[in-house]
């Protein structure tokens, strides 16, 4: 006996054994598919009596095993059940042989069999037999299950004969010795008639027939044979025999401790069983029904008419073992097995046994001692499949009593061994199964989910070699999909636990793969219905942050003022509210205050670095969204080793309106693509991911006929556009052309120009910039590519008369303002204020000490298409600034005495320090005329009260003149 | 009853349990190829232990030490199958009696190379010591002391404030500890 049977409980020792088995041509699922139904009569009840009898069926079993028949009666094949073709009545008694060859197999031990004869019709088929019965096909045989439930009491009759046959031996006759096969030789020359020899013949025979009662279903009469079997060989050192009496009793206790059975529920072979379990679970000790009743009426055998040689001097409560002695006795029984090198399979068994019922008793330290021993057992040499076979059990038994990472470890040991060098066809397809199976053992889980939620956990090392495993044993299998799955997942998952190297080795790996098999997104399904969530690779490049941009100022959408009101009053019912709306924490789906415009190019920012110790190279980098359309523009890049934080703007053009939703982002690196979705990278930053995406918008291109300015106006609270500057003297006027170029898809219909002047300190005379907008509203629609162009007058009219520095410093030339009482206290009030000036950065230039700045902003608001109806419009702004100098100096102030006393004649030198003619006019409306570089004295008449003395000039030149003003 | 059980080991099945020893050094890089990679330890030199390991609360590693350096995994796994039999301890006992429950727990598992030894603190976190099985000069009583010297070390680990509980230790002085117990690697 070589092969152990792994499956085996301690109940199946009450079971007798018939063998199922083909003869002939019988197609397998035909045959599973009777087969099947047979085995569904587990149990059969008898009649006339409270016995049940339990049937153990095998399509496969060894004639070597059932040479162990006597030692343990349940291991001796007792029924044949033939399933059989026949096409017509000449191949049967070809048939009819072969099913007699079959019989002698199993000759000795057989009580009964029967045979089944399918496709068979007519006369042969007519007659009435009772071990062939005769169908017409394999569809139409309704009474299987009754002729089995026959077969099972003819069974059972010549059980219970043997049965009282052995008992009731008690004649004077030699009882025989019963023999395991290695033993046979031992007895040679033996002498029997000593005392020790009959002992012993004894002692096996009455736990021979403690087997017998046990299988015809009297387990208390079972339970004291074995109690004398067990005195009689104990007596006689007869350890085998005394190891399988004392297993015999184990077997029969936990048969009445443990009605449910001590299978487990995964095996499920008899169904019968498997009903019982599952009320008996929790129940623990509840007694099968028949055992109760042998208690309460310990008459009710021999009231039957079946007399039985218990020994009554043995108390019928004792004789059951408690369940602390059945492992005692479990213990004591396997190290009789022990001794005997041959019976190691019988160890073996005994072993599984005993580990099932610790399991039910959830003595999981004594069952982890008896799976320790039977790693040990050995059985000589195995068999490659053998060996698998004695891993994965003892996986499952160590999965039974809860040491799942023991378990997984024999599992693995056994996934190993199927694709072991010394195996000609390595099978890893099982390898791999195997494999997948130790994954809850190592406290892994496939999907890269669980791993995203804070730092990793567990036992890197080993997990890491089993993923290697995963990797290279799919690999073999032929299925480049699966490796590249598996590889995602150590990269994304491991990857801070490996080394330079092994992520050099990984990723190079992991390009091979994809070069035969690109890795995408979709769940992968095994063929054992097992799911392969995808892994996006979120971690190939890190990223921190990502920031949804504004547009630029001059394309940036703006609401109407009254629509944008209506707005927020639909809100809520209250004006005011001192609850605020939206739920903090909601970080992700809090909606951004600006907005998109459907159409254009729109900027999300990702501040990402790459973890790697060499250069990534990361393609088709795209956005991905929701909630509208959305056409992404994808970005390739190259990060260096280990950069820092790197910024990535990704592109793309809303082509719908609407609320738009940035969900994540997609990559490709390695050849696997990944959808990275933001929900599951707690670790990014974001400031929003919803945003609005409002109808298109035209757009408007500006240029003007005047150079752009360098430097850009100083306190502006709102960005420009641009702007454009311009040197102009006082008084001076320019013309500015604005061309307005429509480079949007959508027809320009509304212009409105504002103008604001910035700087409000200088006090301007006149209109600064004036236009005339009609000729160009005339024009609208403007259609995409065409232009319009506006003509802007600047016109600058400054008060220069508090830049008296500079008559200031003439006057200290020595040109003498004595005598002039009203300029003394302007001189003491200038003075001072001329030396904060000379602080300032600009003034530190005396040349540029008298030169005016003047700003101002033009507005072009637009609009135009779909945007316009929802209320939208943007705007464009143009900076104006314009550097004024004064175009006339008052060089000198005198007076002159006027014919009357209540009058004077103020003498004002004036010069031109343009290069240009210019007239100077005064309120009498005395045009003066001065020239470039000339100085003239005009003489102003000016009355006592307010001297004006500067109205209005037009200037053209440079000189200077002499003003003479009667005061 | 039980030693009868032990002690039936070697005598009874020496040869299938180092086939099943040799299965079980599987670790080398490619599955085919672990077969040559077996190391045996020297077992000249084993007064003390071959492998330390802290286990975290939640049964992850904080530090693992092995003397063999090349093979290091064996001793992962190893480790980790014990943490089977330390869970299941720690439950029998905590049903029993909580509060004065020993820290030591014994003698965890044999294998066919190495003896495996238990200890968990109040705070359930779990010492392994892995020692030769050859090495029978070790007795109990050293085994305890060396798991109360790995306690203390550890205590004082958890002490710095600048130790995150829950990290792998770093600690130098603990090492130095670990690297004491450890047999020097010739």
């Amino acid at each position: 006996m070589s092969i152990p049977d792994y499956m085996q409980c301690a109940e199946d020792h009450q079971t007798v054994l018939v063998v199922v088995q083909p003869v002939g041509i019988v197609p397998e699922d035909e045959f599973f598919r009777i087969y099947k139904r047979i085995t569904s009569v587990a149990q059969v009840s008898i009649r006339d009596s409270q016995r049940n009898l339990y049937i153990r069926y095998r399509h496969h079993y060894l004639p070597e095993n059932n040479e162990w028949g006597d030692f343990q009666t349940h291991r001796k094949v007792v029924g044949l059940i033939s399933v059989t073709t026949c096409g017509s009545a000449k191949e049967w008694p070809q048939t009819s042989d072969r099913f007699h060859c079959q019989k002698d197999v199993f000759g000795a031990t057989l009580y009964d069999s029967r045979l089944l004869v399918f496709g068979l019709q007519g006369e042969i088929a007519e007659q009435q037999r009772t071990d062939v019965a005769f169908y017409p096909s394999y569809d139409d045989c309704p009474d299987v299950e009754k002729r089995v439930e026959d077969f099972v009491e003819s069974i059972f009759i010549v059980l219970e004969s043997k049965r009282l046959d052995r008992a009731t031996d008690k004649s004077g006759d030699k009882i025989p010795l019963l023999c395991v096969p290695f033993e046979k030789k031992d007895f040679v020359g033996l002498d029997t008639d000593s005392r020790h020899y009959k002992k012993c013949c004894q002692g096996r025979m009455r736990k021979h027939v403690g087997d017998l009662c046990l299988q015809a279903g009297m387990l208390q009469d079972a339970l004291v044979h074995y109690h004398m079997a067990v005195e009689l060989l104990r007596s006689v050192n007869d350890f085998l025999w005394l190891g399988a009496a004392l297993e015999g009793l184990c077997s029969a206790s936990v048969i009445f401790h443990y009605p449910g059975g001590t299978a487990g529920k995964a095996s499920g072979r008899e169904p019968s069983l498997a009903r019982g379990q599952g009320q008996a679970a929790d129940t623990g000790k509840r007694h099968r029904p028949g055992a109760q009743e042998v208690l309460i009426d310990p008459g009710a055998l021999t009231a039957n008419g079946i007399s039985a040689d218990t020994s009554s001097e043995i108390g019928r409560a004792k004789n059951c073992l408690g369940p602390e002695d059945i492992i005692e006795k479990y213990k004591e029984s396997i190290s009789y097995y022990g001794k005997y090198k041959n019976a190691g399979v019988i160890e073996l068994e005994a072993c599984v046994k005993a580990v099932r019922v610790l399991a039910i008793q959830k003595r999981v330290m004594e069952a982890s001692e008896f799976l320790q021993n039977a790693v040990y057992i050995n059985l000589g040499q195995l068999s490659e499949e053998e060996k698998i076979q004695r891993y994965s059990i003892l996986s499952e038994l160590y999965h039974l009593i809860g040491f799942h990472r023991k378990s997984a470890f024999f599992k693995r040991v056994a996934a190993m061994q199927c694709v072991a060098p010394t195996i000609p066809e390595p099978g890893w397809r099982a390898c791999y199964k195997l494999l997948l199976e130790t994954l809850p053992g190592y406290s892994l889980c496939l999907d890269p989910k669980d791993f995203s939620k804070g730092s990793h956990r567990g036992w890197a090392a080993v997990q890491v070699r089993l993923l290697h495993e995963l990797v290279y044993a799919s690999r073999r299998m032929g299925n480049p999909g699966l490796s590249v799955r598996h590889l995602s997942f150590l990269l994304q998952t491991m990857l801070d636990l490996l080394s330079d190297q092994e992520k050099k080795e990984v990723t190079q790996s992991l390009e091979n793969y994809t070069s035969k098999c690109p890795g995408g997104m979709e769940v992968l399904t095994l063929p054992d219905g097992l799911k392969l969530p995808p892994v996006p690779l979120s971690k190939l490049p890190i990223v921190r942050s990502v920031k949804l941009l504004d547009l630029p100022v001059s394309l940036r959408p703006h609401k109407q003022k009254g629509l944008l009101e209506n707005n927020l009053s639909s809100k809520s019912p209250f004006i005011y509210s001192p609850i605020i709306m939206h739920t903090r924490g909601e970080e992700r789906t809090k909606k951004i205050e600006f907005r998109w415009v459907q159409g254009d190019v729109c900027e999300v920012q990702l501040m990402v670095y790459n973890p790697m110790p060499f250069e990534l190279r990361v393609e088709h980098m795209g956005l991905l969204t929701s909630g509208v359309e959305f056409e992404a523009l994808p970005a390739a890049l190259s990060l260096p080793a280990e950069s820092g934080l790197y910024p990535v703007t990704l592109v793309g053009v809303p082509r719908t309106a609407g609320n738009i939703n940035i969900n994540g982002y997609h990559t490709s690196v390695f050849g696997v693509t990944s959808d990275c979705l933001l929900d599951g990278l707690p670790s990014v930053r974001t400031s929003g991911c919803v945003v609005e995406v409002i109808p298109s918008l035209p757009r408007l291109q500006l240029s003007t006929s005047l150079p752009r300015s360098a430097h850009p106006l100083r306190p502006s609270k709102e960005e420009l556009s641009s702007s454009v500057s311009v040197q102009l003297f006082n008084g001076e006027t320019q013309q500015l052309t604005i061309t307005l170029e429509n480079i949007g898809s959508e027809d320009l219909e509304t212009l409105e120009v504002t103008s604001k002047t910035c700087n409000t300190k200088e006090k301007l005379f006149g209109e600064f910039l004036s236009w005339d907008l009609e000729e160009a509203v005339s024009q609208l629609p403007l259609k995409p590519g065409q232009s319009v162009t506006l003509t802007v007058n600047v016109k600058v009219r400054l008060d220069f008369s508090g830049g008296e520095n500079l008559l200031q410093d003439l006057n200290d030339d020595g040109i003498s303002v004595t005598g002039l009482p009203i300029s003394s206290p302007l001189r003491q009030v200038l003075k001072p204020r001329a030396e904060t000036k000379a602080l300032g950065s600009e003034s530190s230039k005396t040349d540029y000490n008298h030169v005016k700045t003047l700003e101002a902003v033009m507005t072009f608001k637009y609009s135009g298409g779909a945007g316009k109806v929802e209320g939208y419009y943007r705007h464009l702004s143009l900076g104006v600034h314009v550097d004024v100098e004064p175009s006339v100096f008052f060089t000198r102030v005198s007076t002159l005495p006027a014919t009357r006393t209540r009058q004077c004649h103020l003498l004002l030198d004036v010069f031109n320090s343009t290069e240009h003619e210019l007239m100077v006019s005064a309120n009498n409306n005395q045009d003066l005329v001065l020239h470039p570089s000339e100085c003239q004295r005009p003489a102003a008449g000016s009355s006592r009260g307010e001297p004006s003395l500067y109205r209005s000039m037009s200037l053209v030149g440079m000189n200077t003149s002499h003003y003479v003003l009667s005061i | 009853m039980l030693t009868r059980l032990k002690t039936q080991v070697p005598l009874f099945s020496m040869n299938s349990y180092t086939k099943l020893g040799e299965k079980l050094k599987l670790s080398g890089l490619s599955l085919a190829s672990t077969h040559s990679h077996v190391i045996r330890l020297g077992r000249h030199n084993s007064k003390m232990a071959v492998c330390i390991a802290v286990i975290a609360k939640e049964n992850y590693p904080l530090f693992i030490r092995s003397v063999p350096v090349q093979n290091e995994l064996k001793f992962h796994y190893t480790v980790h199958t014990s943490l089977d039999v330390v869970e299941e301890k720690i439950s029998a006992v905590g049903k029993a009696m909580a509060d004065q429950r020993e820290l030591y727990l014994g003698l965890l598992y044999p294998t066919e190379d190495y003896k495996v030894y238990g200890y968990v603190t109040n705070s359930k976190v779990k010492f392994v010591i892995v020692v030769d099985s050859s090495n029978t000069s070790l007795r109990d009583n050293e085994i305890r002391s060396m798991f109360r010297k790995l306690h203390n070390s550890f205590t004082d680990v958890m002490c710095n404030p600048f130790y995150n509980p829950g990290d792998t230790i770093q600690s130098k002085a603990f090492d130095s500890i670990v690297s004491a117990m450890m047999v020097q690697a010739s």
